[in-house]
């Protein structure tokens, strides 16, 4: 079994706090994303889950077992690192082999998996080559493959296409995702590359300072980000976030968003979550799911062509929105783009907790 | 990028210079050591680069073999001192890099021993030679003088410093991420050190070790104290050779210098593959 149970995790170095608390549980065979900014933990979490830092508090299990005082090399565990960890004095049949031979598997076994591994990445042409010299995006093939050939019933990655260029990482993408369907591993996946997460998890951990902020599906996560961290991280461009006060006139419940005006009435479910909030809240709604019409007024300030689409900066100072848009819609820089959230993708936040006011 | 004439003119001669002011001397020692005894001396008529009558009576001399009148046979040839020398440089060097590169791995990883570095400093701090004469006493107490191993142990603990702190920082530039991926799968942490570790740092090992040996063999005051006869190491035995007749035998220490540069430049060549890569790991992106 290899299900990943994390417990009350925390890690401190020194006076500092890593990891400040982390409850997780990864099912067997599931892909999960530790995605979040550098510095968030989620380097820290994967090497304890690895065992190469050992927790300052809180319990690791791998399919119930406590994994305290468990060697690295004991836990059956595959790891990737961002930056290869290639042993360059050896050619790529030795590094895929390396594992198989410190286990002292016999030799037919370690030519037969070597040669099967080396198909599925390509690296058969070759294997005899030295690892020195050899191209970063082949390098992170190898130690891939390294890994794999183990057969590790846990794989860990830690943002292993980060250092690859763009093209290979697509190819990559879909290759990880693929391998991990063949061979079924419990997989855990560190990335700051939000596309990367969202392509390839079944669920994505979102973290920030040491502190897990959502868990979900990638779709979960950027339709109801649970906090203002989350909607603001997750998408490109993230979520747009206006402050307001709700104000209440005939029943109907809106947000008065000072210049702006007030926003169309809310849902019966979001007014109640607002009115039980009590104060200030975030108006926040994703800048692809806008329609033009009458509605919100803010000038064109800078414009964005991203190939597929047009990004839109609207407004200045603290009042800033961002609409995506076709690449034919009309507007003028300078001018005031009209739009209109969506009913359905308006998403509210406590202005003093940041947590999402859920009711929609 | 083009520069100006002048500016080149002076770039080269100031090259030059520097060449002149290294080589000079080399070229010089070299010419002497295959001259015969009439050209090197000081009262020798006129002095040419090329020896006019080049001889091997020089290193024929210092290997026992006196081919002048004006010069007695030595009764200590330099077949030992060149012994004493490759053996206490050698085993000294061993000595010192075994020791340097365990702590150095260890504090570098583990950081134990996090006291080392400044009780390593202090032992740079103040010139070996201030402690000598203590050592000497006790080396005395112990019947450790005047012998290659006395000489090798002393300098072992001298070159000790060097040897920790080069391959102190070459262990810090290793990435440790290159361990914890052979520990992952299944090595043991001495296995790793010895499988991956170990051959990954060749270059930066040789290196060391070919700092560490050229400071060790090219000492002259220890070996000075130390060692009194049996085991002088070239350079005491170089300052001794003289005669009554003659004073200074320049042809002599000329072809004694010649013998006592090869070993490093040897060693030198041999390892500069490893020297000009230097410190390049491929295998990390930097």
């Amino acid at each position: 079994m290899s299900t990943i149970h994390l417990e009350n995790l925390v890690k401190r170095f020194g006076p500092f706090t890593a990891l400040k608390t982390m409850d997780l549980t990864i099912a067997d065979g599931e892909f999960v994303a530790l995605l979040g900014p550098s510095g968030c933990g989620k380097s820290t979490t994967m090497n304890m889950i690895a065992g190469i830092e050992r927790p300052s508090e809180g319990r690791i299990l791998f399919g119930g077992r406590d994994m305290a005082g468990v060697p690295m090399g004991r836990r059956g565990v595959g790891f990737v690192f961002q930056n290869y960890a290639i042993f360059t004095h050896m050619t790529v049949r030795q590094n895929l082999a390396y594992g198989l031979r410190a286990t002292r598997r016999p030799a037919d076994e370690v030519a037969r998996r070597v040669g099967t591994m080396a198909e599925l990445l390509q690296l058969t042409d070759l294997m005899d080559r030295p690892a020195a010299g050899l191209s970063v995006n082949i390098l992170q093939r190898v130690a891939i493959g390294r890994s794999a050939v183990m057969e590790p019933a846990i794989f860990l990655l830690d943002e292993p296409l980060s250092n690859v260029d763009a093209a290979f990482r697509a190819v990559m993408r879909t290759e990880l995702k693929q391998l991990q369907r063949t061979f079924r591993q419990t997989m855990v996946y560190v990335t700051h590359d939000q596309l990367e997460a969202m392509t390839m998890a079944d669920r994505i951990a979102v973290m920030d300072h040491g502190v897990l902020q959502q868990v979900g599906t990638p779709l979960e996560i950027y339709n109801n980000p649970a906090n203002l961290f989350v909607a603001r991280f997750i998408g490109a461009p993230g979520m747009n976030l206006l402050r307001g006060r709700p104000v209440e006139t005939a029943g109907a419940m809106s947000i008065d968003l000072g210049e702006l005006g007030l926003t169309p009435t809310l849902t019966p479910e979001q007014s109640a979550a607002v009115r039980a909030a009590k104060g200030e809240v975030i108006y926040g709604f994703r800048p692809e799911q806008v329609s033009r019409g009458l509605g919100m007024a803010m000038p064109v300030n800078f414009v964005e062509r991203i190939g597929a689409r047009t990004i839109l900066h609207l407004g200045q100072g603290k009042d800033v929105a961002k609409v995506v848009l076709e690449n034919d819609a009309g507007f003028e820089t300078g001018k005031d783009l009209h739009f209109l959230p969506l009913p359905s993708a308006v998403r509210l936040f406590d202005a003093a907790s940041g947590i999402a006011l859920r009711g929609h | 990028m083009t520069r100006s004439l002048a500016f080149m003119s002076f770039r080269y001669a100031a090259i030059l210079l520097a060449i002149a002011i290294v080589l000079v001397p080399v070229l010089w020692m070299a010419s002497m050591a295959f001259k015969p005894i009439e050209e090197w001396q000081a009262t020798g008529a006129d002095l040419t680069w090329i020896p006019r009558a080049p001889t091997l009576d020089n290193f024929r001399y210092i290997f026992g073999r006196s081919t002048s009148d004006l010069i007695v046979t030595l009764d200590k040839t330099a077949l030992k001192p060149i012994l004493a020398s490759f053996l206490s440089a050698g085993i000294g060097t061993i000595l010192a890099m075994t020791a340097g590169t365990s702590a150095a791995y260890g504090l570098s990883r583990f950081g134990s021993g996090a006291n080392l570095p400044l009780a390593l400093v202090q032992l740079r701090l103040f010139p070996p030679m201030a402690v000598m004469t203590p050592v000497m006493i006790m080396w005395a107490f112990l019947s450790f003088t005047d012998s290659w191993w006395g000489l090798a142990l002393v300098y072992g603990i001298v070159t000790l410093p060097f040897a920790f702190w080069l391959m102190k920082t070459f262990f810090d530039d290793m990435p440790k991420e290159i361990e914890e991926a052979a520990l992952v799968e299944g090595c043991s942490r001495g296995r790793v050190f010895l499988k991956i570790t170990l051959p990954m740092m060749r270059a930066p090992l040789a290196s060391a070790a070919l700092f560490v040996f050229i400071l060790n063999w090219s000492d002259y005051l220890i070996a000075l104290l130390l060692t009194t006869k049996q085991w002088v190491t070239i350079p005491v035995y170089m300052a001794s050779l003289s005669s009554s007749m003659t004073g200074q035998l320049y042809g002599a220490k000329a072809a004694l210098g010649l013998i006592a540069a090869v070993p490093p430049v040897v060693l030198g060549v041999l390892i500069q593959r490893h020297l000009v890569r230097g410190l390049t790991f491929g295998a990390l992106k930097q």
